[in-house]
């Protein structure tokens, strides 16, 4: 090699200034094309709270298309069902949104006493609804303190786990399970509350109140939080409806619809002053502001239910061996995420014969496709974190 | 009521609505006979049967209605709202006649074929279940599909959010959606063979092994010596 | 630094040697978090939650991927799908690793024993090294499970018939 000097310092080349400026100029305003990238998010990424696969096709920072690729939890519950008695299928359907494990027993429970012609006695009724109450928020304060953690804030995340921890010990204290209680019978409960159990509850309501304070200083108004999270991921209330969203992802799009109020009346809802928060825009600061006033509605609810608690047995005269009668029944229940419902098939045996499991989650996460269409990469991570899925809750 | 439609099959399907609708009060409820004479006038021969379960709509219509019902349901019933599109296999599992081995754990099912509410007519039925965000009520819509070809028309054009369920229908019964965009796998590996939630699809493990709750049998307390049934 | 892994320790190192590699890799366990289901939230709860904190015991929760981390802990239900995810992700991890497997689903497939799609125990595609049982295992069960883990690290010998297979990362035999 002789010639070490670069070509622009070679005698003969002359640059010409204006000609470079010009190039450069149409350099920035010409669209590059890049072509397509497809982006692999997960099944194992922190966004996505599990092992939800999220195939992205992307034009630079945009994403054109969107598929969600479930299924690495599915656990074949329909089937499962199939293959246990009554008291049997209780066990496992807890774990199906594994947050809201208590929640997740109700409705089935509900669908047999119903087809059985049983009824729970009042005090069952009240402990079922204060204990799914408390599921409610222990699961959506997790989702309270997350939020802060898709758009880097740190410090409400570990608010969410300690405050959470309250509630756990309450649920832990009546039915011993932290997580998967297993509580409900058919016909009633396994047991009474404890004693001083009431007292304790009060005093953690509290808490959680306050604790529903701070999410609301520290998050709510501020800026950087805002302009995350505001006019991102709009859901239309019909388009929303018809993709069957559910829950506080709908009523954040101005859908007054629940199912506490507005089903058929189950547990003690009826008998309690509920106020439904909706919010009119849709988008994904629609859906933590919904569920932030939600979580203080479950506390006062709860508070409610405390004061008007009433004495007596907790559990029905049941047969020894359960056996349904033959019929079919669906009972939809809400859920903290969403509509969740059984269509329990009875053939008179002492397991059911089919049972459809209705979770929310499954149909909150199947407009994703529609849903991410056109925002950019960073707002994927906060849309999937504002529509709060749970990965069991899909995939069952 | 049933005996006021003029249905196509009228002894087929009251023998079946007197047994489903035997467990429940007989007159039913005001909202469910009112939607029910809606789906009557909208679908005409289309409708099948009806039955009131537990103050739900169940409403059965033809293969052909499938779509129209609908469609019905979304424009002048205000069901806005899809909860559900699922199949059932109303054909009684395998068993095996209590001989030693095999799946022994699992609760007992009669073997002989019967049919929920509003009645079938073969083995696979696919029903869904719309609702309405405003006026609060629901209908369960069943529809029976061939053995020897299962498909029905696909929902996706009137509720898009029909889309994934009917995909997992399709993997897990094998009943294909015409009109669907793009039915494949959703919750199983690319590979799987078979439709899991078909009765005659076996779960091995079961086969293999008795259920572990069988070694620690105890008598129950209060009940007989034996510890029962 | 390789020392292990050459040979240049010889067939009996001195034990100040092996104590102190062996405290030193103890308290400095990066942790990768295979969060499946249910036990994926306790896992988070012993992470992040101030009742817990396992950091106290020297687990970095934070690797940014498996190469980077000595430990994982699949915690929650394995899948047919998903296991060859796991056994990729694994076979990245650097030598020597751990693997504690966390409740009952990861034991064994759990209330899902005769599913047709959970993997019946995670230990049929990778070696396990701690089980933990419990449907889920309560927090306090995953930071006991640390505590061992750190026992067995600190008793484990860095000689050349001893762990330097390990380190070589050849198969380890699950008892």
């Amino acid at each position: 090699m002789t010639t070490t000097q670069p070509p622009s310092q070679m005698p003969g080349f002359e640059v010409d200034r204006a000609a470079l400026a010009h190039l450069a100029d149409a350099q920035v305003n010409v669209e590059l094309d890049t072509g397509d990238m497809i982006l692999n998010m997960g099944p194992q990424h922190p966004a996505t709270h599990g092992t939800l696969r999220l195939v992205v096709r992307l034009d630079g920072e945009r994403v054109i298309a969107a598929d969600p690729v479930i299924g690495y939890m599915h656990r074949g519950y329909e089937k499962l069902t199939e293959f246990r008695t009554y008291p049997q299928v209780t066990t496992l359907i807890n774990r199906i949104d594994w947050l809201s494990s208590f929640a997740n027993e109700v409705p089935f429970v509900h669908a047999a006493e119903r087809l059985m012609g049983i009824e729970a006695p009042d005090r069952a009724r009240y402990v079922r609804t204060i204990l799914t109450e408390l599921s409610r928020i222990a699961t959506i304060y997790l989702f309270l303190g997350e939020m802060g953690l898709q758009v880097g804030a740190l410090t409400p995340a570990f608010w969410g786990f300690r405050d959470r921890e309250h509630v756990l010990n309450l649920i832990e204290g009546a039915t011993g399970g932290r997580f998967h209680p297993n509580f409900n019978r058919i016909g009633g409960l396994k047991d009474d509350l404890p004693w001083g159990w009431v007292a304790d509850c009060r005093a953690a309501m509290d808490r959680i109140l306050t604790g529903c304070d701070d999410f609301e200083k520290v998050l709510v108004g501020n800026e950087i939080f805002e302009a995350r999270t505001r006019g991102v991921g709009i859901i239309p209330a019909e388009l929303g409806a018809a993709y069957g969203v559910s829950g506080a992802n709908l009523r954040a799009s101005g859908i007054d619809w629940d199912l506490r109020r507005d089903g058929q009346p189950y547990l003690a809802y009826p008998e309690l002053d509920i106020k439904v928060w909706t919010h009119a825009d849709g988008d994904s600061f629609a859906r933590y502001w919904v569920r932030l006033q939600e979580t203080r509605e479950s506390a006062r609810m709860v508070l409610q239910l405390l004061e008007r608690l009433p004495s007596g047995p907790v559990m029905a005269k049941v047969p020894r061996i359960i056996k349904v009668p033959e019929g079919e029944c669906w009972v939809e229940t809400e859920n903290p995420l969403g509509q969740m419902g059984y269509y329990v098939v009875s053939k008179g045996a002492t397991g059911p014969f089919r049972v459809k499991i209705r979770s929310a989650s499954f149909s909150n996460v199947s407009i994703l496709p529609w849903l991410l269409r056109g925002v950019y990469v960073p707002d994927v991570v906060t849309i999937l974190g504002s529509l709060y899925f749970i990965l069991g809750d899909i995939d069952r | 009521m049933p005996d006021e439609t003029p249905t196509t099959e009228p002894s087929a399907d009251d023998a079946s609505a007197v047994v489903a609708t035997a467990e429940v009060p007989p007159e039913p409820d005001p909202v469910v006979a009112q939607l029910a004479a809606r789906f009557e006038v909208g679908l005409g021969d289309g409708l099948r049967d009806w039955a009131d379960a537990f103050g739900h709509l169940v409403v059965r219509v033809r293969r052909d209605a499938w779509r129209p019902a609908a469609e019905l349901a979304k424009r002048d019933l205000a069901c806005d709202f899809l909860s559900f599109v699922a199949g059932i296999d109303w054909r009684p599992a395998d068993k095996s006649e209590g001989d030693e081995g095999g799946d022994t754990s699992s609760p007992v099912q009669p073997t002989e074929m019967t049919f929920g509410a509003a009645g079938a007519e073969g083995r696979f039925q696919v029903f869904a279940h719309v609702e309405s965000t405003s006026r609060h009520w629901g209908v369960t819509i069943k529809v029976d599909v061939e053995e020897a070809n299962p498909r029905v028309p696909s929902w996706v054009g009137v509720y898009p959010g029909a889309d994934w369920h009917e995909r997992e229908c399709w993997e897990m019964f094998g009943i294909t959606f015409d009109g669907h965009p793009s039915l494949r796998h959703l919750y199983l590996p690319g590979g799987f063979e078979g439709h899991p939630l078909r009765k005659d699809f076996p779960l091995l493990a079961r086969e293999v092994k008795p259920w572990p709750g069988l070694v620690d049998v105890e008598p129950m307390p209060g009940g007989d010596e034996e510890g029962g049934e | 630094m390789g020392l292990v892994e050459k040979g240049v320790l010889g067939r009996k190192p001195l034990k100040p040697v092996t104590w102190l590699l062996n405290y030193s890799r103890k308290y400095s366990l990066w942790m990768f978090q295979w969060g499946l289901a249910c036990c994926a939230i306790e896992m988070g709860a012993a992470l992040a939650s101030p009742r817990f904190d396992m950091m106290r015991l020297g687990v970095i929760p934070f690797p940014a991927s498996p190469r980077q981390a000595d430990l994982v802990v699949i915690s929650g239900t394995v899948t047919d799908k998903m296991a060859p995810a796991i056994k990729r992700l694994y076979e990245q991890m650097p030598d020597p690793k751990y693997v504690i497997s966390m409740g009952s689903c990861a034991n064994c497939g759990g209330p899902y024993w005769d599913s047709y799609s959970v993997t019946k125990g995670v230990d049929q595609i990778i070696p396990v090294d701690i089980y933990i049982p419990g449907c889920p295992p309560r927090p306090e069960a995953l930071l006991d499970a640390i505590v061992m883990l750190q026992e067995r690290i600190q008793n484990e010998g860095i000689g050349n018939d001893e762990l330097a297979s390990r380190w070589r990362g050849e198969p380890v035999e699950v008892a």
